[in-house]
């Protein structure tokens, strides 16, 4: 198989949500002994991308956004280690979570999902995250953005604590903090002292392109 | 025009005639335990009819709303099938472990017995604050709609992925929960409630696009059935959606709701202003409530939403007056979504909003 159907192949399994095909393209692209990065960037991130504008000019809609992430991720899995740990080293770092005493996490998985299709190496942190563990994986994983996410009023308090403990941390400079979610608001962000609020998944990955 | 009982404005405004003033209802539910006695805690009020009636009695005596419509939170019902439901004191209850996992666990649902668990709390504390409201304001229970009582059972992103790879399976699942939404429609027949509030949440189009919720909520299996059994209960049918982007046409010009309310988002392109709702036609026959931040009920002043009430009553008056809508009560100066249940919550900002509605939303100012 060529190295342009290959790459086809991987971008129509995402735009198509066929996580199967993913990882058999996948497959195929480390057989013809393809730059996985090239793999990833021309064939997985290339369909992600389709799929984003898709989304955004509302011709497809969250259940086929999911599934395109879920293939995605299936094609990362199988190219991601044949990556040379050089490559990945100069990738800016980012995590996601949704903090402490809220589980509601489709807009965080979106927003991991177009990070990755963006370039950054994510680190996902999940739920209902406790603040503490934001506070230290952001300094322990030298993390050079993080994006936080709540659906719920009483656990925006959670996202203040976090930058507040970041900066007692004095990792604060190190990390740009974008928040995001239906309750937050660009004023809340700066009250709160975050970088950035976003209003959708395209936007944070954007945004963060462009400051890093 | 002298002034109106909320029960007269109501129908006014149900009747498409004038009023004396436009009607106001922040959405107070829980926050109003804290009216009771020195504060109860939220699992004391979610858990107990008389409890859970009473907050609704107390707040109608302290700020004198246009209704009554009680909502509690969006996890009775997982809760009732087996969900786990965390209940933190200070924060909204949600389900923290689904009882759906798997394609399997689609099929293992059972409608519950709804005379127990906080089905039960929410029937019968619904028909004691209506044996006390009923005579004062327009009152209504307030139900999940079966697409979201399955999400909240099984996690949003599993329904919505099944929705594409295993669709028969969501769908009897939804067969399930709308047997389970019929009972709930049915007790709340029994509790004097004059409307039934479903939040149909799903219809949005930052999720689902207009095939999508009719297959899985807007069609004649789903909502149209609960909606059709709901005026047959001898209910009006209302609905609140709070999501972003939400399914006017559908939920509005195609349900026919006597009541919709709905959550304004600056933020988001295409978000409709209360103006633009208006214009657009959907107040024309349905009185349409919103869309005051809920989150101005804690982080705002009371001078701040103060004003956005009054900024409000004039958008709303100038867009009924440019429709044709000229005095009457169409659009309902309410909450977009749910006053925080939080023990931060200003109750002077609840005040506020009936206080300012009350003068600013008079017809002749």
């Amino acid at each position: 198989m060529s190295k342009e159907a290959i790459l086809s192949k991987l971008s129509d399994a995402v735009v198509n949500g066929k996580p199967e095909l993913s990882e058999q393209g996948a497959k195929e692209a480390l057989a013809e002994k393809m730059d996985p990065l090239e793999a990833i960037n021309n064939g997985l991130v290339r369909g992600m991308s389709i799929v984003g504008d898709k989304y955004a000019a509302r011709q497809v809609y969250l259940p086929q956004v999911l599934m395109s992430a879920k293939t995605m991720y299936a094609g990362l899995d199988i190219l991601l280690p044949a990556i040379p740990k050089a490559s990945m080293s100069s990738m800016k770092r980012c995590a996601t979570a949704v903090v402490e005493g809220d589980v509601h996490d489709i807009g965080k998985n979106i927003v991991k999902t177009m990070l990755t299709a963006g370039g950054f190496a994510v680190t996902d942190l999940g739920k209902d995250v406790p603040i503490q563990t934001i506070i230290e994986k952001a300094k322990s994983e030298q993390l050079n953005a993080l994006a936080l996410s709540t659906l719920m009023t009483p656990t925006m308090d959670g996202m203040k604590s976090a930058v507040d403990g970041l900066v007692e941390s004095g990792y604060r400079k190190s990390v740009k903090v974008c928040i995001g979610g239906a309750p937050t608001s660009p004023s809340f962000a700066k009250e709160i002292g975050a970088d950035h609020r976003d209003a959708n998944a395209q936007d944070c990955a954007a945004w963060l392109k462009e400051v890093l | 025009m002298a002034d109106m009982t909320h029960i007269e404005r109501a129908m006014a405004g149900l009747e498409n005639k004038p009023a004396d003033r436009l009607m106001t209802y922040p959405i107070a539910c829980g926050v109003n335990r804290k009216l009771i006695g020195n504060g109860i805690t939220y699992r004391e009020w979610a858990h107990n009819p008389k409890m859970y009636a009473q907050a609704f009695i107390e707040g109608q005596k302290k700020f004198d709303f246009d209704f009554a419509i009680g909502l509690m939170d969006l996890s009775v019902m997982a809760g009732d099938l087996g969900a786990h439901v965390r209940m933190d004191e200070q924060n909204t209850p949600f389900v923290d472990e689904p009882i759906i996992n798997s394609i399997e666990d689609y099929e293992k649902l059972e409608v519950p017995d709804v005379k127990k668990g906080r089905s039960a709390v929410l029937i019968e504390g619904t028909k004691l604050y209506c044996d006390v409201l009923k005579s004062q304001v327009i009152t209504a229970g307030f139900v999940e709609g079966p697409l979201l009582a399955l999400t909240q059972s099984a996690g949003a992103e599993r329904v919505f992925m099944d929705m594409f790879t295993n669709p028969s399976a969501v769908h009897r699942a939804l067969a399930v929960m709308t047997d389970y939404d019929v009972e709930m429609t049915k007790g709340f027949g029994q509790t004097g409630c004059a409307g039934l509030c479903w939040d149909y949440l799903w219809g949005n189009y930052s999720c689902l696009g207009d095939a999508e919720y009719d297959e899985f909520e807007g069609c004649s299996k789903y909502a149209l059935k609960l909606n059709a059994l709901t005026l047959k209960e001898g209910m009006a049918v209302a609905i609140h959606n709070c999501a972003d982007l939400p399914h006017l046409d559908t939920q509005i010009k195609k349900f026919n709701p006597s009541i919709y309310s709905m959550a304004y988002y600056p933020l988001i392109p295409g978000s409709l202003t209360a103006s633009e709702v208006i214009a657009g036609g959907y107040a024309d026959k349905t009185l349409v409530a919103g869309q005051i931040d809920p989150q101005l009920f804690i982080r705002g002043t009371t001078e701040k939403i103060t004003q956005v009430t009054k900024d409000l009553c004039q958008e709303v008056k100038t867009a009924l007056c440019k429709r044709g809508l000229n005095n009457s009560p169409k659009y309902i100066i309410a909450s977009g979504c749910e006053v925080p249940p939080d023990i931060h919550t200003k109750m002077e900002n609840i005040a506020a909003v009936v206080d300012t509605t009350k003068k600013y939303g008079k017809f002749d100012t």
